[in-house]
């Protein structure tokens, strides 16, 4: 296990203004979401990948990652952004009022450690469209705090609140003086759930190395500590796009052997995370979101 | 004033907790500062030494704005759990 201070930090936000994003969940109350995303295909995804730097980013995913060619590459990217357009424009919807199929798998999972009395770490990240999860695995028992961006925009962060007003959901903003780890920390010592991804740097920049679809990628070293600190109990959320108007969420343990030393306990926790979400993403690699140069250079 | 022995046996817990290989308890100052310019620590590091404080000495500090003023260096911490023991 390699630790390193990294500065792969990146800020991303919903696209788009207040006025914007009102007039999309109005849209949507009347508009097939069908109709949206015939759109964004023709007339936003093509603007975006020429101005977007995520796309020069994806396109590099592709390449070095999946060995694609120049011109399948092209197309992939243009197929990830149009995935991810689908995504956004489906939160809007969700919030508008739209129904989706949501399938769950290891349901059960997710249940067991809610019924105990400790706290938990879900592991989140960048695939799919994770929100989804926070509409169907709501807990009964425990107060839900997931760690969020705090450079979102308002309208984002308004309509999540409403959305969640009924769950006994807490939203964190990351902070730049890292009082949200105060905050994760003090969540799971009252018994809480703590919901944070686990592939992109919030806050600090210590990162531990592993290798991520064949090549050395940098993950985060905050959640696996955060986790294993007190020895919580840890699992991964996923969520995929599996129809335009469906949803698979998956749940899995992240099992670490907590007798074991402190570095020995996040180099496994790392790892079984890091593998479930190579299963993930080997299965979908169109809806890998994660918008920054995610591997490690090539040493010259 | 805190006792050396308390001192230097709170280097140790802090080399430990958070696995500083390189660095002995004699490169640590007793008045340097922890984080930043001092040994580089972050929040990560400071939630590990609020864990090494309530699992060595029974010491709980869930304020984190406490936190800041009891991190500052190893003579701090000292002072602190000199007078919560």
């Amino acid at each position: 296990m390699a630790e390193a201070n990294t500065n792969t930090s990146w800020a991303g936000d919903t696209f788009g203004t207040t006025w914007m994003h009102e007039t999309l969940i109005k849209m949507l109350r009347w508009i097939d979401v069908r109709i949206i995303y015939a759109f964004v295909a023709v007339f936003v995804v093509p603007v975006t990948l020429i101005v977007s730097p995520g796309a020069r980013v994806i396109y590099h995913y592709f390449r070095r990652v999946w060995k694609f060619s120049v011109l399948k590459s092209v197309g992939a990217t243009y197929r990830n952004h149009y995935i991810f357009s689908q995504v956004i424009i489906d939160r809007f919807a969700i919030w508008s009022g739209k129904k989706y199929n949501i399938s769950v798998e290891g349901e059960e999972v997710f249940q067991r450690l809610d019924s105990q009395p400790e706290g938990f770490v879900q592991l989140s990240a960048h695939v799919g469209n994770y929100e989804v999860a926070g509409y169907h695995l709501s807990s009964k028992l425990k107060r839900f705090n997931a760690l969020v961006f705090s450079g979102e925009k308002a309208t984002v962060m308004e309509n999540r609140n409403r959305m969640f007003a009924d769950r006994n959901m807490r939203m964190i903003s990351s902070c730049v003086d890292m009082s949200h780890i105060f905050e994760l920390d003090n969540a799971l010592t009252s018994g809480e759930i703590v919901s944070m991804p686990a592939d992109r740097m919030l806050g600090s920049t210590k990162s531990v190395t592993k290798e991520f679809l064949g090549l050395p990628a940098k993950f985060p070293l905050g959640p696996f500590n955060i986790a294993t600190m007190r020895g919580y109990n840890v699992i991964a959320v996923n969520v995929v796009k599996v129809k335009w108007n469906a949803y698979a969420i998956r749940v899995v343990d992240l099992p670490y052997d907590k007798e074991a030393s402190r570095r020995e306990q996040v180099a496994q926790l790392s790892e079984a995370y890091v593998r479930e979400l190579e299963r993930v993403v080997r299965k979908y690699p169109y809806q890998w979101f994660n918008f920054h140069e995610f591997w490690e250079e090539p040493k010259a | 004033m805190v006792n050396e022995e308390l001192i230097n046996e709170l280097k140790g817990h802090i080399i430990n907790a958070l696995h500083l290989e390189d660095i002995t308890p004699d490169d640590i100052e007793n008045d340097a500062p922890l984080f930043g310019d001092g040994l580089g620590l972050d929040s990560i590091d400071a939630l590990e030494l609020i864990v090494m404080l309530e699992k060595k000495y029974g010491i709980r500090i869930a304020n984190p704005a406490e936190g800041k003023s009891i991190f500052k260096s190893v003579n701090s911490i000292a002072e602190y759990v000199d007078s919560h023991k």
